[in-house]
């Protein structure tokens, strides 16, 4: 091993236990250390940091309340107050790596399991330093930022094969990609594969397939790396960004929820879990995920002000529609909005969202006077404030519509298309209170998922056909054309082979809610009443 | 409904009972050596006191650590990540946790790993396979101990040697069989070596496992431990 030398480096050292704290500060004393500091929690260690800049951290993964050892590298990190050359040791209690794997986003720099003695940590100090010390050029030349030098380096150290090769060629590997060069990352990950099934080179093969465009074929080695080594969470992640480009949103929902049975405490994944199933309809599981990713928010520098008010939408909106019947959801919401606003500095735009979310509650629990009043008050600050936000403007139409006040509620939104008009990003927020999409996007999305449903159905592919078609109701849930092209299908499902008595529900609930949207003078009508007139034939037949 | 008290799984109670067990242990041979460190014994019998007490704590710690894995390992919960490491680092590391142990016992203790063997296992769990019979060997060998780590026919074989009497003969006939039919009362489970053969078994490439062998004689001419690992 290279000659590498502790003396002059400045340590961190963090735990709870006071005991602990002076072990590991003998430890290091006798190693001929002399700067130290302890610390005796997450957030006094990150005050340090804010302050001075270390070599090496020693934390311990259980820090009391407050942050852990994995937050507090999480945040270090997020807001750059320690850079790559700061090495950060996480110490665990638990055995080895499982309780760190179990949320780890960012990797520290090694970990060490309990009881820990000098000579183990001196020796694995002495690695990881001449490990940095290795890389320090590199590190410089990637700040520089000269990447042409860091390539170089790097293209030397991977080569040169001894104990600093894997780790470059790690990062050599990640560079290429970054660059687009796929030849020459595609050639580094066959060699290093040459000699071991490595989970990162065989992922970075995988992700140079996608880059090229073989999307499927990526996407069944992403499938085959999980089935070797189901821990591997980046290829989780690359799995479903790749679903997610290819428009599979059920999938991608799968792919994120194993994530999460791996490694729970990310609460990343939590918000992104959140995200697909609501698009996908499946609000339990959205809200759900919610409520992971608020109370993971408590601790960590990825929560927003935003993530409650996202849940607290979500929620009373199933609320409203019935999706959702548990009372105890409103004081959650109620809690969650209480919160966030203790926590984050509330701009109008959000203290108006939240007021306006809590008349809705209010609507909820059957006061009315209340929740008028409410509504009532924000309405006023919109109008003396001037506040011109769409987010805050469909609040306003969902309170209408909370408080019984259709027509109201019709006529402020004919008001917002208006004003609006030339804001497409407007317009695709405004259009899930409509009945029909108003903007670019989501009219030509819409067609086009009804274009591929039609093909289906003209192929008498009638359950690919209805995919489709809920794919579109799901999010333009009173859209007539969608309702009508799913009863058509439906009906052509029946003649073919019968219906499910749950299709055969879904047909009767269908034309129900058209009827209820469809005047005699809709354009629509007649197919209407051609298609009733089929679904009842048949009933009788 | 079944009564609550009836459905109680008595295997995962004792498994998170020996994890705070073991969280203890460590802190008590962490305090161990500390005291150790900073009052040496002043004659021979104080120092055998030590020796005793630290032994015995380092051996409970890794019974615990045993049993833990092996139920994660039946419930699938255990870890299990392939990485590739530096078989030395990992073999030094074993040698730094139990240095107190080894110094204390006077065991002249060697490693003989080339510096750049690099093989694509599971550290932590070999590690601790590793470190079971380290402490194992600090109680039956003389006064040496040796290990090592070679590439034998594309198989990583590490090697723990010592000059005691050696295995018994029935263990060196079939090392697993012994925790099927060992006696609690007889003082020993050889879970230590069913531990051993499960965690080798793990590690397979190209329709090979990983195995373990036990023999007498070798380089120090007392018992030597092998696990191979494709």
């Amino acid at each position: 091993m290279e000659e590498v030398s502790l003396r002059n480096l400045r340590f961190l050292v963090a735990d709870d236990f006071g005991n602990f704290r002076s072990t590991v500060n003998a430890m290091l004393v006798k190693m001929g250390i002399l700067n130290i500091e302890l610390v005796p929690s997450g957030e006094a260690l990150i005050a340090a940091c804010e302050k001075r800049s270390f070599d090496v951290i020693l934390s311990d993964y259980d820090l009391g309340a407050g942050r852990n050892g994995q937050r507090v590298l999480e945040e270090l990190r997020h807001r750059n107050l320690i850079s790559r050359r700061t090495l950060f040791v996480l110490v665990s209690g638990n055995a080895a790596k499982d309780v760190v794997l179990a949320s780890y986003d960012w990797e520290p720099d090694d970990y060490l399991a309990k009881p820990i003695t000098g000579r183990l940590l001196e020796q694995r100090l002495l690695r990881l330093v001449a490990l940095r010390e290795a890389l320090m050029p590199v590190y410089q030349a990637l700040e520089k930022p000269d990447r042409v030098m860091a390539v170089a380096l790097l293209t030397d150290l991977s080569i040169a094969n001894n104990r600093h090769s894997l780790a470059a060629q790690k990062i050599l590997g990640d560079l290429f990609l970054e660059q687009g060069d796929l030849d020459k990352a595609e050639r580094l990950y066959g060699m290093a594969l040459q000699v071991r099934p490595l989970d990162w080179a065989r992922l970075g093969l995988a992700k140079i397939k996608q880059l090229r465009g073989e999307m499927e074929v990526a996407a069944q080695w992403m499938d085959q790396i999980l089935t070797d080594n189901p821990l591997y969470l980046p290829a989780y992640d690359a799995l479903a960004n790749n679903l997610q480009e290819r428009g599979q949103p059920k999938s991608e929902q799968a792919t994120v929820a194993r994530a999460l049975e791996v490694s729970p405490m990310s609460i990343l994944r939590q918000k992104r879990l959140a995200a697909v199933a609501e698009a996908n309809g499946d609000i339990p599981t959205a809200l759900k995920a919610w409520r992971h990713a608020l109370k993971l928010g408590e601790y960590s520098c990825h929560a927003k002000a935003g993530d409650a008010l996202q849940f607290a939408r979500l929620a009373v909106y199933a609320l409203e529609t019935g999706k959702v019947v548990e009372s105890q959801v409103s004081d959650e919401v109620i809690k969650a909005l209480a919160l966030a606003g203790d926590r984050f500095d509330l701009g109008p735009v959000q203290e108006l969202q939240t007021a306006f979310l809590r008349g809705r509650l209010s609507a909820l629990d059957g006061k009315l006077d209340a929740a008028q009043a409410q509504i009532d008050k924000a309405e006023a600050r919109v109008l003396n404030d001037g506040i011109r936000d769409v987010d805050v403007d469909i609040e306003r139409v969902r309170a209408r519509q909370a408080l019984g006040k259709g027509e109201s509620a019709d006529r402020l939104l004919q008001e917002l298309l208006k004003n609006y008009a030339y804001d497409q990003e407007a317009l695709e927020k405004l259009d899930h209170l409509l009945p029909e999409p108003v903007s670019e996007s989501n009219r030509e999305w819409v067609a086009a998922v009804n274009r591929e449903g039609i093909d289906l159905y003209n192929q008498a592919q009638y359950d690919a056909a209805l995919d489709c078609f809920e794919r579109a109701r799901k999010l333009f849930p009173v859209h007539v054309g969608i309702q009508l092209n799913m009863v058509q299908a439906l009906i052509g499902k029946k003649r073919l082979s019968g219906l499910p008595p749950e299709e055969e529900k879904q047909l009767r609930d269908a034309l129900k809610l058209i009827g209820s949207l469809v005047e005699s003078d809709h354009s629509q009508y007649a197919r209407y009443k051609r298609l009733r007139q089929m679904a009842y034939a048949n009933a009788s037949s | 409904m079944t009564n609550q008290s009836q459905g109680v799984d008595f295997s995962l109670v004792l498994a998170s009972s020996v994890h705070d067990m073991k969280n203890s242990i460590g802190m008590l041979v962490a305090s161990l050596a500390q005291v150790i460190e900073e009052q040496p014994p002043e004659n021979d019998l104080q120092a055998q006191h030590f020796n005793t007490l630290h032994y015995e704590a380092s051996r409970i710690n890794g019974e615990l650590v045993q049993l833990l894995t092996i139920y994660r390992m039946q419930n699938n919960y255990l870890p299990f990540r392939l990485d590739q490491h530096y078989v030395l680092d990992v073999l030094e590391d074993q040698v730094a946790r139990n240095h107190a142990l080894i110094d204390n016992r006077h065991i002249a203790l060697a490693v003989d790993c080339p510096e750049s063997l690099a093989w694509y296992f599971d550290g932590d769990l070999v590690g601790s396979v590793v470190q079971n019979v380290i402490v194992n060997c600090c109680r039956y060998t003389r006064s040496r101990l040796l290990v090592k780590a070679t590439e034998e026919e594309g198989m990583l074989c590490i090697t723990v040697a010592d000059d005691g009497v050696g295995y018994p003969a029935t263990m060196l006939a079939a090392p697993s069989q012994q925790v099927k039919v060992a006696k609690v009362n007889a003082g020993t489970t050889h879970l230590g070596l069913y531990f051993a053969e499960q965690i080798a078994a793990l590690h397979k490439q190209h329709n090979r496992h990983g195995y373990i062998k036990l023999t007498n004689g070798g380089p120090l001419g007392g018992g030597v431990f092998k696990i191979y690992l494709p």
